[in-house]
C-alpha cells in the first residue's frame, strides 16, 4: 500500500476558506440556474 | 515569466498621507457636484413611474422625454463621472500625492467639466435635446448638447492625465517599489476611460457635431450607435471599478480586516481592463448590418469577464471569512456573524454586493444572444442597471461618502448620521428589489423600456403590465424618500456634523504576505494588450459598416429630440 503523503507545513498556515468556496459556488449556481430559467422561456415562446 | 519580486512597500511610513485643505476643497466640489445631480435626477426618475403607472400626468406640459433625459444624463452621465473623479482624486492624494501643477490643472478640468454639464443641461431644460442619454441618432438635439458634451468628455481627459502624471511622478521617486493598490486601480480605470471615449468623441465630433449644425445633411446611424456601445459598455465598468477599489482595498480596513490577496486585486483590474471594452457589440445583437461572427465573438470576450467578477466575489467572501475567524468565529458560516453590520460604511457597500449577484446573472443572460432576443428594449434591461449602477454602485458610494465626506471637511461620522444611514440603506434596498424586481418581471412580460405610459389601444398583453408598473412607482418613490434621506446625511456630514478627524480607512496587505510580482506592473504590455483585443474585435465589423453602409438619415427633431 502506497504510503499516503503527507502536505508541507507551510499548507498548515493556510486560512480556512471552505464557507468562501460554498458562496462563491451558490453565487455560480444563481448565475447559471438564472440563465437557464430565461433560455427555457426563450424555448417555448 | 520575471520571477523579479519588487522591494517590500513600506506602507506605514509612506501612506496615507495628509490632505490638504485646498485639495480638500478640490475633491468636495466634484462630490458635492454629485449630489446636486442626485437630487435632480432622483425627482426625475420619480416623475418618471408616477407617470409609467397611468395615474399621473406631468403639469405644464413637460415632456416625458425630457423628463427621462434629464434623468439618463444627469444621474449616469454627471453624477456618476463628478463622484469617479472626485473619489479618485482622495485616492490618488492619500496614496502617491498631488503637486501644485496637477492640482491647478485638475481644477481646470473641473471647470471644462461643469461648462459642459451646464452647456448640455441648458439644451434639455429647453427641451432642445431630449434625445435620452443614449442620443441615438437619427433624434437630433441642439448643437449645444453635442459640444457640451465633447466638454465633458474632455474635461474628465483632463482627470486621466493629471492621475497618470501623479502615479508617474511617485514611481520616479520610489524607483523599483510597487505601486500603491489604490493608485493602481485608479491608473486602470482612467486608462480604460480614456480609451473608451475616444469611440464616443469621435462619433460626437466627426458625426454628431457637424450634422447638428447642417454641415453634413445625413448621418450614418448604425455607425454611431456603434461608436456610442464601443463606449457605452466601458462606461459600466468605470462605474463599476471604483466600487471595486473599496470593496477591495477599504471594506477590509473597516472590517477590521486585511487585503486578501494584493495581486489577486491587481490582475482582476487588469482583466477588467482587457474585457471590458472590445464587447460592446453585444449591447446591439439585434441591429442589422453586423455580421453574426463578429457579435459571437465579442460575446465570448464579454463572458471573460466572468473570471475577474468571480475573482472578486472571491476575494470578498475570504476576506470576510478569514478575518472572521481570527476573531473566533468558528463553523461554516459563522464569521457571517463578526461583520459590523451596524456600522453603516460597511453595510451601505455590502447590499450593494448583495444587489451584483443578480445583476451580474442578468448581465449574463443580456448578453447571450437568443436570451437577449428574450428581453431585449423591455424594461428588464431597466430593471438590470438599475440593480448594477443604481444599486451596487451607487450605495458603495454612499458607503464611501458617510466617511470620506467628515473626512474632507473636518468632521466626524456621529452615531445619529450612522444610524439614519442603516435607514436610508434598508429604503434602497426595499425600494429597489420592488421596483427592479418589477421591471424584471414587465420586461419578460414583453413591456417596453424608454417609452411613456401609453394602454397601445387596449391590447391584452398590456394589461398585464398594469401591477408592476404600480409596483415600480411604490417601488421609485421609496428610493426617492432614500435620496432625500441621502441628500440630508451629505448636508449634514459637510457642513453641521461635529468637528473632528474621521479616518479615511484604507486597508494593509498581511505583514508575511507574499510579494506582488513584478510583472503586474507592465502598463504598456496592458495597454498593448487592451489595444489588440479591441482592434481585434473591432476593425473588420467597422470596415464593414462603413464599406456598405445605407444611405445616411436626414435628422428628426420631432416629435422628441429638439422642438
Amino acid at each position: 500500500m502506497m504510503k499516503k503523503k503527507t502536505l508541507p507545513n507551510s499548507s498548515s498556515q493556510e486560512p480556512n476558506l471552505k464557507g468562501t468556496i460554498i458562496s462563491v459556488s451558490i453565487v455560480g449556481f444563481i448565475i447559471v440556474a438564472s440563465w437557464f430559467a430565461v433560455f427555457g422561456l426563450f424555448l417555448s415562446r | 515569466m520575471a520571477i523579479e519580486k519588487l522591494l517590500k512597500y513600506e506602507q506605514d511610513s509612506r501612506f496615507p498621507l495628509t490632505l490638504s485643505k485646498s485639495e480638500s476643497r478640490l475633491y468636495m466640489s466634484f462630490i458635492s457636484f454629485a449630489f446636486i445631480a442626485l437630487f435632480v435626477g432622483g425627482l426625475m426618475g420619480l416623475l418618471q413611474v408616477l407617470v409609467r403607472s397611468g395615474y399621473y400626468t406631468l403639469p405644464a406640459g413637460i415632456d416625458y422625454y425630457q423628463v427621462l433625459t434629464v434623468h439618463g444624463v444627469v444621474l449616469g452621465l454627471v453624477l456618476t463621472t463628478y463622484f469617479i473623479i472626485g473619489f479618485q482624486y482622495t485616492l490618488m492624494g492619500k496614496t502617491v500625492g498631488i503637486s501644485d501643477t496637477q492640482y491647478r490643472v485638475a481644477w481646470l478640468g473641473f471647470w471644462v467639466m461643469t461648462l459642459g454639464t451646464v452647456m448640455a443641461a441648458i439644451t434639455i431644460l429647453y427641451g432642445k435635446a431630449s434625445v435620452l442619454y443614449t442620443f441615438y441618432a437619427p433624434l437630433q438635439a441642439h448643437p449645444a448638447f453635442y459640444i457640451g458634451l465633447a466638454l465633458v468628455i474632455i474635461g474628465s481627459w483632463i482627470a486621466c492625465f493629471v492621475n497618470w502624471r501623479q502615479l508617474y511622478v511617485w514611481k520616479k521617486k520610489h524607483p523599483g517599489e510597487k505601486s500603491p493598490l489604490l493608485a493602481f486601480m485608479v491608473v486602470i480605470n482612467m486608462i480604460m476611460w480614456f480609451i473608451a471615449t475616444l469611440g464616443v468623441a469621435a462619433s460626437v465630433l466627426l458625426q454628431f457635431i457637424p450634422w447638428s449644425l447642417g454641415y453634413a445633411a445625413t448621418i450614418d446611424v448604425l455607425l454611431s450607435r456603434t461608436l456610442f456601445w464601443y463606449f457605452g459598455h466601458p462606461l459600466v465598468y468605470f462605474w463599476l471599478l471604483p466600487a471595486y477599489m473599496a470593496w477591495y482595498a477599504i471594506i477590509p480596513k473597516i472590517i477590521g480586516g486585511k487585503i486578501f490577496s494584493d495581486s489577486l486585486a491587481r490582475l482582476s483590474f487588469v482583466l477588467f481592463l482587457f474585457f471590458s471594452i472590445p464587447v460592446g457589440l453585444h449591447h446591439q445583437l439585434t441591429e442589422p448590418g453586423v455580421q453574426t461572427t463578429w457579435k459571437f465573438v465579442q460575446i465570448i470576450l464579454t463572458f471573460m469577464v466572468v473570471v475577474p467578477s468571480l475573482m472578486t466575489a472571491f476575494s470578498m467572501f475570504a476576506t470576510f471569512e478569514i478575518s472572521g475567524r481570527r476573531k473566533g468565529f468558528g463553523g461554516l458560516f459563522g464569521w457571517f456573524v463578526h461583520l459590523p453590520w451596524k456600522d453603516v460604511r460597511f453595510l451601505a457597500p455590502f447590499v450593494g454586493m448583495l444587489a451584483f449577484i443578480p445583476g451580474g446573472a442578468g448581465g449574463l443572460i443580456n448578453a447571450s444572444y437568443q436570451l437577449n432576443s428574450v428581453i431585449h428594449n423591455t424594461i428588464w434591461v431597466t430593471g438590470h442597471f438599475h440593480l448594477t449602477v443604481a444599486t451596487t454602485v451607487i450605495l458603495t458610494f454612499f458607503g464611501i461618502t458617510y466617511w470620506l465626506v467628515p473626512h474632507l471637511t473636518g468632521r466626524k461620522l456621529t452615531p445619529s448620521v450612522n444610524r439614519l444611514g442603516i435607514i436610508q440603506t434598508i429604503f434602497w434596498a426595499i425600494g429597489m428589489t420592488i421596483m427592479s424586481a418589477a421591471m424584471h418581471i414587465q420586461g419578460l412580460l414583453g413591456g417596453p423600456r424608454r417609452s411613456s405610459f401609453s394602454e397601445y389601444n387596449g391590447s391584452e398583453q398590456v394589461a398585464e403590465w398594469g401591477a408592476y408598473q404600480v409596483a415600480q412607482a411604490i417601488g421609485g418613490t421609496i428610493l426617492f424618500i432614500g435620496i432625500v434621506l441621502m441628500i440630508y446625511i451629505f448636508i449634514k456630514l459637510a457642513f453641521f456634523s461635529p468637528k473632528g478627524n474621521e479616518e479615511f480607512p484604507i486597508a494593509e496587505e498581511e505583514k508575511d504576505a507574499e510579494p506582488t510580482p513584478m510583472w503586474l506592473e507592465k502598463w504598456k504590455l496592458w495597454v498593448a494588450i487592451t489595444i489588440a483585443l479591441i482592434l481585434f474585435a473591432y476593425t473588420i465589423p467597422i470596415m464593414d459598416i462603413i464599406q456598405h453602409a445605407p444611405p445616411g438619415s436626414a435628422p428628426f427633431a420631432w416629435p422628441i429630440g429638439n422642438n
